[in-house]
């Protein structure tokens, strides 16, 4: 396993700029250029298609945790009729560990606007949203701000820079659902419905909001666009994992001294990462960590010898990359009473459409709680296994198996844990 | 033409098909609850998992291929699907609960799943008995439950508007009703409120459910959470027989199924017609069971010295024949009714016709505003349109009050003119009227001589709805001279087949003193002279096919066989909206 060079990276989607997102000082240190070079270019871009292609040709694995290749999801959208077509940028941003596009909102808006439109330039895009959760409110007035301030530069709206390209940007703000960052009920609820995911096929490309055709990005991942185009796809696929290329965020929380989100090349290991954020808090030692969100299966501290923050590396061990949102646990984490908080976010979130979730998330938790009190038994945790091959794979969505994971590989790697904790009542009778 | 295997088997099909609809159609099945025909699939239930696949067709030769063994190489889906959104696609392999384990492991671990937050109050729900819960947990629900803590607790007897009553613990969420008033009603009263495992479908805030077809919401609820607050606790549904009819509220001839006890009609439900009213049912054709319990006139009434008196079925027949060899022909008025059947109405022309009276007339009973261009028309008679391909002299208000006013001897079929203000009682002053009735009504309480009839419920015949298309009804009640055991064409109820006249479950009450009107019209004719010997609606409909040529081609087994047949009526005098 080559190491990445990840001490000498200079940040580019977070770079330390003071006021960076005011626009004046963006655009004095170098924004909006690659919107500029792809609409007016035209010797160097010589349409839509190939920005498409490079972006394509830069690898870049979606930021919102299926690291589905942007370019090539742009590349689905069937060609304009005409009509109008949408980009929904997924700034909801809720599963438990993640929270990086904050940082994007906070400190460099228009990094992502930049991006945005130039997405929406490739697939020749009408509108585009930005659907930030509720929570954000305060970083939901600033992308505000952000966006009139481009649509006065005249970045946004008719005929944007003197070119025949026309494009308006809207926030949308969530309201408190988690289901909401699944990018079809993100679609419900922007369409003012009950954010219910929906069933795939048809895919948003061919029928997406409104039925016509839309893609959907994570921030971050429309971020990464406005660097392939300023430095080229070439220099983005030569950071950082190879597989898995680009600058990261990595959302760090937990028991370390620093936590915070930093931006460094994918395939950080994962030992060296904690270092980043500080190391452990008060020299305690390391018992786990949730690499990815809370849905991503979580790792003992003894599986991380060697593996780096990118899928190929994190499949080896049986884990997931996610939103790198990682979560770090030390020797006093009660790994049962992890777990039976993440179900009860699941059981909390499920938006009660399909049977196996809207059922399961919620036993799932009453049988953990009944353990967490000590009132389990070890037949139990096989209930709780079994539970989560009912509802895997079983739903339209994939909440059910997000929910799913945590429960069947918390159990695994961690079953002496739960047994003794299941045991204990029995003991204490006898 | 495409080619798809189910369960081994291989089955042609052309155009678009889902393949639960497919694999029902064919006569087998696979469980499921928040599917219905009429509605978007939203495959939220995922009971109706089935193992999907594609054999691989070479791209070469478009051939099949074929691995060592010389069996077809079969792509698998990579997860089980829902049939209810899959759509039939050539070369396409399904394997369900019948020959698949993990398929039928997954509708076994859903049906665990649906069940337990579900209360099991089977004993106490309405729905037990037609319940597809029931049902499906029955033929391929888990043995018992692993669920040992506490079931999530949602409100009960919730009256979500004047028709309707929820259990929201009941409910599994399949968002049926929410469906119906979302694509059907399309009065978007019903939403999902709350998330997860505490959803429950409710109406807006200070909102009634007060949707004109809500009660359609309590049919196709796939448990008891939707329940009639009309119908509940009424009956158990295994208790009760179950009869095909025709809603007689409407012109529109909703095909509705009566649902009998002890011969009383207890609720009407809608029965699929997809070229008249689908599945649905507007929610006043369902409150129409009281008419064929409540209010009836048992045995013939005289008007004697100004007093209603009970009077005998011969004396009625001898007063009536009377009554017409009396009057002058010409002084005689026969009032034929668009709320009466063909063969009543057919009945009564031919005795006019062969005392050589004047053609009978009627008019139209219009209520302006009553048709919502759905399942309601303006035409609130069930039968304008058969009066008027049987030729009778249609009549507007005055022109009715014109001709009473000739006349001496009025008779009137089951039409209620005095209520609906077409005449008013003065007008009816000396003169004989005799009217036939099924109900107590302003107009029977004028007439000199009331002859109680049958009503839809009581009777086999036709009625011809706004669009000329002729249905009909099935005898539902038995009257004091019909017979569940003789007659083979009326159903039986468990207590019907196994009760005697001693149990305590027949109520002979329930029997209603009166005949249908075309054996008022034989005795009549015997009693005149006349030589009518009319056997039933059957025969009498076979009669009407050969002697008027509007009904050529209709009879009763071919109206079985096609659900109603459409007549050609004339478009300007169709009152539908």
């Amino acid at each position: 396993m080559s190491t990445v060079d990840w001490k000498n990276y200079t940040p580019v989607l977070l770079p330390d700029i003071k006021d960076l997102h005011k626009i004046d000082v963006y655009t004095k240190n170098g924004g909006y250029k690659a919107l500029k070079s792809v609409l007016t270019d035209k010797k160097k871009w010589e349409g839509p298609k190939a920005v498409i292609e490079e972006v394509k040709k830069a690898n870049i694995r979606g930021r919102g945790g299926a690291g589905f290749n942007a370019g090539l999801k742009w590349s689905f959208m069937p060609p304009a009729d005409g009509g109008p077509r949408y980009l929904a940028c997924n700034g909801d941003e809720s599963e438990p560990g993640t929270f990086k596009d904050r940082k994007i909102f906070e400190y460099n808006p228009h990094v992502f606007i930049e991006g945005a439109l130039i997405a929406a330039y490739a697939m020749e895009i009408t509108t585009i949203y930005v659907y930030i959760r509720g929570e954000y409110k305060t970083y939901i007035d600033m992308m505000e701000k952000a966006i009139s301030d481009a649509y006065d530069k005249g970045y946004i709206g008719k005929n944007i820079l003197g070119s025949t390209f026309s494009v308006d940007f809207y926030v949308h703000s969530g309201a408190g659902a988690y289901i909401c960052g699944e990018e079809t009920s993100m679609l419900e609820s922007l369409e003012g419905k009950r954010g219910y995911p929906r069933v795939k096929p048809p895919f948003p490309a061919q029928k997406g909001l409104w039925g016509r055709p839309t893609t959907i990005n994570n921030i971050e991942t429309l971020s990464h666009v406005t660097g392939v185009i300023n430095n080229g796809a070439d220099w983005f696929s030569s950071i950082g994992a190879p597989t898995h290329p680009g600058p990261v965020l990595y959302g760090i929380s937990g028991h370390v001294n620093n936590p915070g989100v930093y931006e460094l090349p994918s395939g950080v290991p994962i030992l060296d990462l904690i270092e980043v954020a500080g190391g452990m808090r008060n020299g305690k030692i390391l018992k786990a960590i949730i690499p990815g969100g809370s849905s991503t299966p979580v790792l003992r501290a003894d599986q991380l010898d060697g593996i780096t923050m990118d899928s190929d590396s994190l499949r080896t061990v049986g884990s997931m990359l996610g939103t790198a949102g990682m979560v770090v646990m030390d020797e006093d984490t009660d790994m049962v009473d992890v777990l039976w908080r993440i179900a009860h976010f699941y059981h909390h979130e499920s938006c009660g459409q399909c049977t196996p979730c809207r059922e399961g998330t919620g036993w799932l938790e009453k049988i953990l709680l009944k353990i967490k009190n000590g009132d389990g038994e070890v037949r139990d945790l096989d209930l709780l296994l079994d539970l989560t091959t009912q509802m895997e794979g079983r739903t339209i969505c994939a909440l059910a198996d997000a929910a799913a994971w945590p429960v069947r590989f918390t159990i695994n790697r961690f079953r002496d844990e739960f047994e003794a904790r299941c045991k204990k009542k029995s003991h204490a009778v006898a | 033409m495409p080619e798809i295997f189910i369960d081994g088997h291989r089955y042609e099909f052309e155009g678009e098909h889902k393949v639960l609809q497919f694999i029902q159609d064919l006569g087998k099945e696979v469980p499921f609850f928040c599917y219905h025909p009429s509605m978007t699939a939203p495959a939220n239930c995922r009971q109706c998992m089935v193992k999907a696949g594609q054999y691989m067709k070479s791209r070469e030769t478009g051939e099949y291929e074929v691995d060592e063994n010389g069996d077809r190489v079969i792509r698998w889906f990579p997860k089980l699907q829902t049939s209810c959104n899959l759509m039939a696609a050539d070369g396409m392999v399904i394997l369900t609960q019948e020959t698949d384990e993990q398929v039928k492991r997954a509708q076994k671990d859903n049906l665990e799943l649906i069940l337990i937050n579900h209360p099991l109050d089977c004993p106490i729900c309405d729905q037990a008995g037609e319940c597809p819960l029931q049902i499906q947990t029955y033929k391929y629900g888990p043995e018992g439950s692993r669920f040992e803590v506490k079931k999530v607790h949602k409100p009960k007897r919730i009256q979500l508007g004047p028709r309707v009553v929820l259990d929201a613990e009941r409910c599994i969420n399949c968002t049926r009703c929410t469906r119906f008033t979302q694509e059907i009603s399309k009065t978007h009263q019903l939403t999902i409120t709350s998330r997860g495992d505490k959803n429950y479908p409710t109406t807006a805030p200070g909102r009634e459910f007060d949707d004109p077809y809500s009660l359609n919401t309590v049919d196709i609820c796939p448990v008891g959470a939707l329940t009639s607050a009309d119908f509940r606790f009424k009956a158990r549904v295994w208790e009760m027989n179950q009869t095909p009819s025709i809603d007689i509220t409407n012109g529109k001839g909703t095909n509705i199924d009566l649902w009998t006890r002890d011969n009383l009609i207890l609720r009407v439900t809608p029965r699929f017609n997809a070229d008249v009213n689908d599945h649905w049912m507007p929610d006043a054709g369902r409150e129409a069971y009281k008419i064929f319990n409540e209010n009836r006139i048992s045995r013939p009434q005289q008007k004697l010295d100004g007093e209603k008196v009970l009077s005998s079925w011969n004396n009625a027949i001898a007063t009536l024949s009377e009554q017409i060899e009396d009057t002058d022909n010409t002084k005689i008025l026969v009032i034929a009714s668009p709320h009466a059947s063909v063969e009543e109405n057919y009945a009564l022309n031919k005795y006019t016709n062969l005392l050589g009276l004047n053609t009978p007339v009627f008019t139209p009973h219009i209520e302006e505003g009553t048709g919502d261009g759905f399942l309601l028309s303006d035409d609130v008679a069930p039968n304008t349109n058969g009066c008027r391909l049987l030729g009778f002299k249609e009549l507007n208000k005055s022109g009715i009050c014109k001709e009473i006013q000739k006349a001496e001897l009025v008779l009137i079929l089951n039409d209620n003119l005095v209520d609906r203000s077409v005449i008013t009682a003065d007008q009816l002053k000396n003169k004989f009227v005799a009217v036939f009735a099924t109900n107590n009504s302003e107009t029977s309480e004028v007439a000199d001589l009331v002859i109680p009839i049958t009503t839809a419920a009581e009777h086999a015949a036709s009625y011809v709805n706004v669009d000329g298309r002729i249905q009909r009804t099935y005898r539902a009640k038995e009257t004091k001279y019909t017979n569940r055991r003789i007659d083979l064409e009326m159903s039986e109820g468990r207590l019907d087949r196994y009760g005697t006249n001693f149990d305590n479950w027949v109520t002979e009450d329930n029997k209603i003193d009166c005949m249908p009107m075309w054996e008022i019209v034989n005795n009549l004719a015997d009693a005149t002279g006349i030589d009518i010997n009319f056997r039933g609606g059957r025969e009498i409909m076979d009669e009407i096919a050969s002697s008027v040529s509007n009904f050529s081609g209709v009879s009763f087994a071919a109206m079985d066989e096609h659900a109603g047949i459409q007549l050609s009526i004339k478009k300007e005098t169709s009152t539908s909206k």
